[in-house]
């Protein structure tokens, strides 16, 4: 179906996809010229919308203290990423490469333009040195965590490089596969949170560990394994495969088996959603620790693409054979709706209850899957305890508080909202009003 | 000395009052555990339980007898009480009245005459439910000026009686623990009436949209609240922190109403194909409808405004109160309880 088909059966997306498109107030207007004028800036910009748009268009809204460091951060660890992903690269020049990659950092000028012709990244390697010039010109604090990052991440890659039993049969337990998604997204988390703390965006305490696993590392996890759940077609059919074998072997005995064995292959994808579902009471902590606008939204849209992808995938068997993806429109209205927290609680408390009506009574999970939705709305009610008797104070728990502080901030956009909704408006009732005025016109002129 | 040397479970051969016996039995060092009940002990226990009848003394009494209780306290040379004697719902005020409040009274006086260190009452979730959603409540909220009903009334009057009594210069302490929505071996409520449902064939039809949210406690989770009150109670460094103090007792896992239901009847072999959902005001009209038919016909009502309120109202509570001093959590999570239920049921020792 056709995406202007598609808008037009859901007027809500639509209107949310002029508003985005035409009406929406840019946080740092004049900011674009900046980039313009400069020659590395510029060819950097280029490089990151080469290889992911709906990310440089995020990170392009950042606010300027951290936009550029995240655009470098995000295209090193991309180049990064095309070393590792190329297999004509061969593994021994791969693995120097890789450990060796951080170091490349102090160097003024390196390129590499070993890459396969059909890698289609191989451009951020052959124009490295723009990358490394504008690393350069970063403050000090933030090429730092940049390098750390990318040492670690690429000592990772090592590990799975060399992995044979990992190559060969992919991932075992659960432990493992949060460790790979520690090392492709976790790592990722903690970088940008180390920006965010440093550039005082985000509470300070955002960077220690609190309960069993770092704020972060949940981020970057409910991103990657929903991205996992998403992807087992396609990654079958390259060869690969990231779900672990300690969830599909209660299903199946092999793993391609699910795409025969359907209904098992709905269990499995459930128990899955089931494991990704327990991050989300420390991604909303997360989101309601950031205090900077553009650091919020450059969080939360990934994060409520992600509910609303895995509310998709949930008992849906298409997922067994192909790619699915939400609609272009939802993205837009997700997009506009996650700008305060209490949008994003919103929307997260939405397709969890989309996901409960869709869960099956037969399922092994059914009673799993509904104490940890209901453990979310639970935690959502901590967060505002906006449903108290007369008298009765709010417990002040840290969520609780983190939460009024972050909803002065959600009270500031709602002005920026009014804003955009009367301006929509406006254009709305003028299109109306032509609209009126010709068919007046064609109707008594043209007899 | 803060060990528990010698307990008294009045209402002990009840259903939470077996649950009692087991948990006690399982402390180390062992108590001497008593009984005191107007029933004796079942003859033949469910295999859920482990403990060795013969070892728990038994005092047969009305709790509302000074004379009896009190020669069961000095008998038993208890220096703990714990009171979980209660009507079943659907009893009579007068029953209530005489029980909870009469009784409560009683227990309170004789215990201290005697010389007892600490009491632990086995309160209810329902003394602050007045009959509007209750959202993650814990012990700050209010009980209603108004009494829902006679039973979380009386319930109420006997906590505050409890609450007054604690008394530590004189040493005798006291605790309400407030459990909600009790399930396990020996429940005659809430799972039996379940299996009932299915057997009507009725379990295919749900009332309101089940977003409302519900708390299930396994009986031996509650009942491990009561060992560590007392054992808090009794221990000098944390007696001053938990005496004189209610505290929410739940399985920590509030759930959808009808997912309970259902994960019941799934367990009894029972799975619905197609669930038929009557939206909160059309089920209180059928209710209506359903109370003024049997009036004329003179038959129970199956539905009725009050049921349909109860099953669409969110009921949970946040116990952290009694994580954090009373160092509680549940052990028996829901659908091992479920499974042991439906076992014991299965047991048919009726």
């Amino acid at each position: 179906m056709g995406s202007l088909t598609q808008l037009l059966q859901h007027p809500l997306e639509l209107k949310s996809a002029l508003v985005l498109k035409y009406y929406r107030e840019p946080l740092f207007p004049g900011e674009e010229s900046k980039i313009a004028n400069s020659k590395d800036l510029k060819r950097c910009y280029e490089l990151l919308k080469l290889t992911s748009r709906s990310f440089a268009a995020v990170i392009q809204e950042l606010n300027p203290e951290l936009r550029d460091a995240i655009m470098i951060f995000y295209l090193v660890l991309r180049a990064l990423d095309t070393i590792e992903d190329d297999m004509t690269i061969n593994p021994s020049v791969k693995v120097k490469l890789l450990n060796e990659f951080d170091e490349k950092l102090d160097l003024d000028d390196w390129s590499f333009d070993g890459n396969g012709p059909n890698e289609k990244d191989r451009d951020v390697l052959v124009d490295f040195p723009y990358i490394l010039r504008e690393y350069h010109n970063l403050k000090p604090e933030y090429q730092k965590v940049i390098k750390e990052i990318t040492r670690k991440m690429g000592q990772g890659m090592v590990n799975y490089v060399l992995d044979e039993s990992f190559n060969l049969n992919g991932v075992e337990t659960i432990k493992d596969y949060d460790l790979y998604c520690h090392y492709v997204a976790g790592l990722v988390g903690d970088g940008l949170t180390q920006l965010i703390v440093l550039a005082g965006f985000g509470d300070e305490n955002l960077y220690e560990a609190s309960g069993d696993r770092e704020l972060y590392e949940s981020m970057g996890l409910f991103l990657q394994k929903t991205n996992i759940i998403r992807d087992y077609a396609e990654d079958l059919e390259d060869g690969r495969s990231f779900w672990p074998k300690e969830i599909w072997s209660l299903y199946v005995e092999k793993l391609p088996d699910l795409q025969k064995d359907k209904s098992n292959g709905l269990r499995c994808i459930n128990h899955l959603v089931l494991n990704a579902l327990t991050h989300v009471n420390d991604v909303l902590t997360y989101l309601a620790s950031i205090n900077e606008q553009s650091t919020f939204q450059f969080c939360s849209i990934p994060q409520v693409m992600a509910i609303a992808t895995l509310s998709l995938l949930f008992n849906n068997e298409k997922v067994l054979v192909e790619n699915v993806k939400i609609r272009k429109g939802e993205t837009c209205y997700l997009i506009l709706k996650s700008r305060t927290l209490k949008g994003c609680v919103e929307i997260f408390q939405y397709y969890l209850r989309e996901i409960k009506s869709k869960l099956m009574v037969e399922d092994p999970n059914y009673l799993p899957l509904n104490i940890q939705i209901a453990k979310i709305e639970q935690f959502m009610e901590e967060m505002y305890q906006d449903k108290l008797p007369a008298g009765v104070r709010p417990n002040e728990t840290e969520i609780y508080l983190k939460t009024q502080e972050r909803t002065k901030s959600d009270e500031k956009m709602a002005i920026t909202f009014k804003m955009e909704e009367n301006n929509f408006l406006m254009v709305v009732s003028y299109f109306g009003i032509a609209v009126l005025a010709i068919a007046y016109y064609t109707l008594f002129f043209n007899k | 000395m803060s060990d528990i040397s010698s307990v008294l479970l009045i209402g002990g051969a009840g259903f939470l009052g077996l649950h009692l016996v087991q948990q006690f039995s399982e402390v180390k060092p062992t108590p001497k555990i008593s009984v005191f009940d107007v029933r004796p002990l079942p003859e033949k226990l469910s295999k859920q339980f482990s403990f060795d009848p013969s070892s728990i003394g038994f005092f047969k009494g009305d709790l509302t007898s000074a004379e009896d209780l009190e020669k069961a306290i000095k008998e038993s040379g208890c220096n703990v009480v714990v009171h979980s004697a209660s009507p079943m719902h659907g009893n009579s005020q007068e029953v209530y009245e005489l029980v909870n409040v009469k009784g409560t009274r009683n227990i309170i006086d004789v215990s201290k005459k005697c010389g007892v260190k600490a009491l632990v009452y086995t309160s209810s979730a329902g003394v602050i439910f007045n009959g509007q959603d209750v959202h993650n409540a814990d012990e700050s909220w209010p009980i209603p000026e108004i009494p829902m009903d006679g039973y979380n009334e009386t319930k109420a009057i006997a906590e505050d009686m409890v609450l007054k009594a604690n008394d530590p210069e004189n040493g005798f302490v006291t605790i309400a623990l407030r459990p909600a929505g009790i399930f396990g071996p020996g429940d005659r409520q809430l799972v039996p009436g379940l299996r009932a449902v299915a057997k009507l064939g009725q379990s295919k039809f749900q009332i309101g949209d089940n977003n409302n949210l519900f708390d299930w406690t396994y009986a031996g989770n509650v009942a491990d609240s009561h060992v560590l009150g007392a054992q808090k109670l009794l221990d000098p460094a944390t007696s001053d922190s938990v005496s004189g103090e209610t505290f929410f007792i739940t399985n920590d896992t509030p759930t959808y109403f009808w997912a309970l239901a259902r994960t019941v009847w799934k367990a009894d072999g029972h799975v619905d194909k197609r669930v038929i959902v009557l939206k909160r005001p059309v089920a209180i009209l059928a209710g209506y409808l359903s109370e003024f038919f049997s009036k004329l016909s003179g038959k129970e009502p199956g539905l009725t405004p009050f049921r349909v309120k109860i099953v669409c109202a969110y009921r949970y509570h946040n116990i952290s109160k009694a994580k954090k001093l009373l160092g509680y959590s549940p052990q028996v999570d829901i659908e091992e309880g479920i499974r042991r239920t439906l076992a014991w049921m299965d047991e048919k020792l009726d």
